[in-house]
């Protein structure tokens, strides 16, 4: 958070009070982070188990996402922040619930673990692999922007969910083929299209972490604005 | 010092303040001394007829200097030298044949700490008009309902109004010295930190008196207090050490001021 000048205020408390909510979301981001490497890991490994305990983990993430609301709540009544403090506090409260929303997307990828998909529905599995490996390194360069609130980082992965939108679009095709062609597979392959749906759902998350960063650090709304206009209002 | 100066800054992004408002004070590189020490620097910002402009700064910034300018009350003070225009709607109250008694009657004032006199509720509504020579009771009674009312105060006195205003409470002083400032109907309303003496529930009621005001007047304050600035005011000027820094609608302002300097301030950092 080298921008958000928090060590500044004359309130040391607030100086406090600010920089523990900042941890806090960080320690969140890291945990949703966690979550998605081992949900995918589950997927490649079989292993049922992981995905078990991706599913149970998930608690943690509704629990920061509580406490940080708490926090930042109470922050707004104590000190009504402004301007770049006010801007921080939004972004955090938004973020926090996009990572909350990432957490449950989680959990629909870890289901695909724990269905019975056979030889050929596994090879599918593959490309849901690799759609996973994206949206991983877009959520790790998501809140690494966020960690530093650099928008040229965050620049760089709001458009990087173009290309995992693209990849979504062939994954989604090669399933719909499978089906047709396997009309017995369709209530297996359901799970994975719902975990395929969650993985670009992921990827459009990242992305309104990567507009809150903008938001904070420029004081622009850049929501449901194209890259291109983007890039001229900042 | 910030290159605010010598600026002519208009509240340009103020969704009020657009090219068909009405412009009711247009200070003009004002620069005021308090003998050889300058005080206010090329001061340039025109404020909007009918609309609440707020000035926001630190201790020593200018801002009840400026607020002064306004209806001369500086003109009191030894030694203060005031170069620039101030225009009202057009007249430059700096003129040196403005009748400054005039100039009053059209910019009223109201201080920090209520100062109503030692009068009835209902002596203290009319001053300014006995001074002025009217002696229709039928006139005075009219003033005094309609200005108590504007001033959110007719309910609580007007079963008492021949006694003493001394007798009231802080809030109701201070709304009274509103009424008795509005009652010679002046274009302008100064309200100089205005509630600073008052408790939040008074305060709140002053402040959604300033609300109602700026239907008939135009309004300007000075305040310590950011988030009165930020709740009742439709432009917001900062001031820092007798330089105009920022000025522009409220809104923007408090959520993504230009210069950090506003920024530091209004957030609490250290300059």
């Amino acid at each position: 958070m080298d921008n958000a000048n928090i060590g500044r205020h004359i309130s040391g408390q607030f100086n406090h009070d600010l920089e523990n909510v900042i941890n806090q979301a960080m320690h969140m981001g890291g945990l949703v982070e966690k979550q998605l490497s081992d949900a995918l890991k589950s997927i490649s490994q079989a292993d049922r188990e992981l995905a078990q305990q991706v599913l149970q983990n998930d608690y943690q993430i509704n629990k920061l996402d509580v406490s940080i609301d708490d926090e930042c709540t109470r922050i707004i009544a104590k000190r009504q922040p402004a301007a770049g403090d006010l801007r921080l506090i939004m972004a955090i409260v938004k973020t926090v619930a996009d990572l909350e929303r990432i957490g449950d997307e989680v959990e629909r990828i870890a289901q695909v673990t724990l269905e019975s998909l056979s030889g050929p529905q596994r090879d599918l599995l593959l490309s849901v692999d690799d759609l996973g490996h994206e949206v991983l390194a877009l959520l790790q360069s998501t809140l690494n922007a966020f960690t530093r609130m650099d928008v040229k980082a965050a620049l760089k992965a709001h458009k990087t969910d173009e290309k995992i939108d693209q990849s979504y679009e062939i994954l989604m095709r090669q399933l719909m083929t499978h089906m047709t062609e396997n009309p017995s597979s369709v209530p297996q392959l359901m799970t994975v299209i719902w975990a395929a749906r969650a993985l670009e759902r992921i990827g459009d998350r990242c992305q309104n972490i990567c507009e809150y960063i903008i938001y904070f650090v420029k004081g622009k709304v850049v929501r449901h604005t194209s890259a291109e206009d983007i890039k001229k209002l900042i | 010092m910030n290159s605010a100066n010598s600026v002519s800054i208009t509240a340009a992004n103020s969704t009020t303040a657009n090219a068909t408002e009405q412009i009711a004070l247009e200070i003009d590189k004002l620069n005021l001394f308090y003998g050889e020490k300058q005080v206010l620097r090329d001061i340039s910002m025109s404020i909007p007829k009918g609309q609440v402009t707020a000035f926001i700064g630190p201790s020593g910034c200018g801002k009840s200097t400026l607020l002064r300018c306004i209806n001369r009350m500086n003109d009191l003070v030894d030694d203060c030298r005031v170069e620039g225009k101030i225009n009202l709607y057009g007249d430059n109250i700096y003129h040196r044949h403005v009748d400054v008694a005039a100039l009053r009657r059209r910019v009223g004032m109201v201080f920090q700490t209520p100062n109503p006199f030692p009068k009835s509720i209902y002596e203290n509504v009319i001053y300014g008009l006995r001074i002025t020579g009217e002696k229709n009771r039928r006139v005075l009674d009219q003033v005094v309902e309609k200005s108590l009312r504007s001033a959110a105060l007719w309910d609580e006195v007007k079963d008492r109004l021949h006694e003493s205003a001394l007798g009231l409470s802080g809030g109701q002083q201070q709304r009274l010295v509103i009424a008795r400032a509005i009652a010679i109907e002046p274009e302008i309303l100064l309200l100089d930190e205005p509630t600073s003496a008052l408790d939040p529930i008074s305060t709140l009621t002053i402040e959604e008196l300033i609300n109602d005001l700026k239907k008939q007047f135009t309004v300007v304050i000075v305040t310590h207090n950011m988030q009165q600035a930020a709740r009742v005011s439709d432009q917001t000027a900062f001031m820092y050490m007798g330089d105009l820094i920022e000025y522009s609608d409220t809104n923007t302002l408090f959520t993504t001021p230009v210069k950090k300097q506003t920024e530091d301030y209004i957030t609490g950092r250290y300059g």
